[in-house]
């Protein structure tokens, strides 16, 4: 009865907030959302009517970059239509006195960008090791960083930013295999399945990011305004 | 060049290509069931009691031992009389516990591996007013209980976030006073975990761990490397980039040594060579629980939390108790049921 209860109370406050009614949710401050990512269940990928209903918000709200997910490569196969859709139906606009239309960018990934890749790079680094070794004459003993491995991935086409925020829509609560090397402080948040979906979580996810203050492990009271950027070593 | 693995390469058991375990039974790519590993080893059906830190648990014939574990072990090569007196014992009414097993909980749906990231000692002291020492000890009895509970209720594997690499960057003092803490508490701990079948092994990179910690470090893993009750992993110093990277590393030195081609580097290359792999039973986590109301999992087990289901708890960690684990493994049970992830 007490989750009942919850739940119930969850869905006024997501429509109070869809509705505008909220005013703190009415303009969201973007600064900390650089690239939302959104995972989606693969058995409801197919659902391009969702997925488009979704950009549609995200835009809206003004989220320039986004990055779609599904494990199986559903979206990757959607991508040329949603991205014909996104050219003929989307426009962002920013607050410049001449309105300048700037299309959201969209990233499509699927499970071949996130293990396989690492995959990938760690063998093209060992190829490049034994190249290496072959035109020098000599065995030097293999040092990796994580600097390589990163340089590895953008190599074979399998880098990007890590997303501030990931929205998982699946009745599954997990990330569903999400690229490991780019999500190692993302905010993860369980929005339930695709069908349900729903504005007014969506806008309260990406409020709620503006107002968290990560210290990546640290403790630091940093004034507003500053962060700390963890370079790979 | 990072980490050192702990424990000691003798228990490092093979895994099978191409395998993996998690809490989510998700359909792969080009529409493969991705199988569960299988444990490769039987419970441990003898000794005292699991517990720890002195505080006494029941007798493991006492313990609703999920079918899961009797399923793995039917699969497993052992035969004959143990496997008899094995399956009796699961037949046998269980002995008066001092904790039961809660209500509302259902054995064979418990995750056989649960990861912790245990944060919020620091807020917890500050709450209150007292010194971030006090938070951390505060922190180590909540995990001491957790331990036990999840000794008692059949969980095999608990991997726990101590210390991550990023942590380095805390005030010196705290740092020193953490390292001290670990050893104080690996010292304590010691006897009770030879004679309470826990099984235990610090992973992270041990390069930037006192010395002393090191040699402790891994003279616990390997002292406590044949008990099968429980597998404890303390991370310390880790980072899940790392985690990746030394696994590259040590891929690259097996192919400067000839035993293996660029060519033939795959995931499962990878999986074998993670700090993890010292993990006997289900390497990757079922269920990750996250303490203190954050939702990320700040580079831990970024490569094994693939299918992991996550909780994220409210509560921070020193007051993460019995009822709060309760509530994560009643959620987890409850997707369990609803979407039939178990295989």
């Amino acid at each position: 009865m007490v989750h009942f209860g919850a739940y119930l109370f969850q869905l006024l406050h997501y429509f109070l907030i869809s509705s505008g009614m909220l005013k703190k949710y009415r303009v969201l401050p973007l600064h900390k959302l650089q690239c939302l990512a959104i995972v989606v269940d693969s058995g409801e990928a197919v659902d391009t009517l969702r997925i488009r209903n979704l950009l549609r918000w995200l835009s809206s709200i003004g989220v320039k970059n986004v990055i779609l997910y599904d494990m199986e490569g559903v979206l990757k196969r959607s991508e040329s239509s949603l991205r014909r859709w996104l050219d003929l139906t989307l426009t962002f606009y920013d607050s410049s006195p001449l309105p300048n239309q700037d299309k959201m960018s969209l990233e499509f990934l699927s499970y071949s960008d996130g293990k396989e890749a690492i995959a990938k790079a760690a063998s093209f680094l060992c190829s490049k090791y034994l190249e290496d070794n072959n035109l020098m004459g000599e065995t030097r003993e293999p040092v990796l960083s994580e600097s390589d491995i990163a340089e590895a991935l953008r190599i074979v086409g399998c880098s990007g930013p890590e997303p501030e925020l990931l929205l998982v829509f699946s009745p599954i609560r997990c990330h569903l295999g999400f690229p490991a090397w780019r999500m190692r402080y993302t905010e993860i948040v369980h929005m339930g399945p695709l069908k349900s979906m729903n504005y007014g979580a969506v806008i309260k996810a990406i409020y709620d990011l503006s107002k968290k203050q990560q210290n990546h492990g640290m403790l630091l009271n940093l004034p507003p305004g500053v962060s700390i950027i963890i370079l790979p070593t | 060049m990072l980490t050192l693995l702990f424990p000691s390469p003798s228990c490092r058991p093979r895994l099978p290509l191409g395998g993996h375990t998690g809490g989510c039974s998700v359909v792969a790519p080009e529409g493969r069931w991705r199988p569960r590993r299988v444990a490769g080893r039987e419970d441990q059906l003898d000794g005292s009691p699991p517990g720890f830190g002195g505080i006494p648990l029941p007798r493991l014939s006492g313990c609703r031992v999920p079918p899961s574990a009797a399923a793995s072990s039917a699969g497993s090569s052992f035969v004959g009389a143990r496997e008899e007196a094995y399956k009796r014992r699961l037949m046998e009414p269980p002995e008066a516990a001092l904790v039961p097993f809660p209500p509302g909980l259902t054995p064979e749906l418990m995750p056989r591996h649960v990861a912790f990231i245990m944060d919020g000692n620091s807020r917890w002291a500050k709450e209150r007013g007292l010194p971030t020492s006090a938070g951390h000890e505060a922190g180590y009895r909540s995990l001491r209980e957790i331990v036990r509970l999840s000794s008692y209720w059949g969980i095999k594997v608990l991997t726990v976030f101590a210390f991550s690499s990023e942590n380095w960057l805390r005030p010196k003092t705290e740092v020193d006073f953490l390292m001290r803490l670990f050893e104080g508490v690996i010292r304590e701990n010691l006897e009770d975990f030879k004679r309470q079948g826990i099984r235990l092994c610090i992973i992270g990179d041990a390069t930037k761990l006192p010395p002393s910690l090191q040699k402790l470090a891994m003279e616990a893993a390997e002292v406590t490397r044949e008990n099968a009750v429980i597998e404890l992993l303390v991370a310390v110093s880790y980072s899940g980039r790392s985690d990746i990277v030394q696994a590259c590393q040590k891929i690259a030195q097996r192919v400067k040594d000839g035993t293996l081609e660029p060519a033939d580097i795959t995931e499962a290359v990878i999986e074998e060579e993670l700090v993890t792999n010292c993990i006997i039973n289900s390497p990757y986590p079922d269920l990750l629980i996250r303490t203190s109301g954050e939702l990320r999992l700040s580079n831990f087990l970024l490569w094994q939390s693939a299918y992991s289901e996550l909780y994220f708890s409210k509560s921070l960690w020193p007051d993460f108790g019995e009822a709060e684990y309760v509530d994560a493994l009643s959620s987890f049970q409850q997707r369990q049921r609803r979407f039939g992830l178990r295989t």
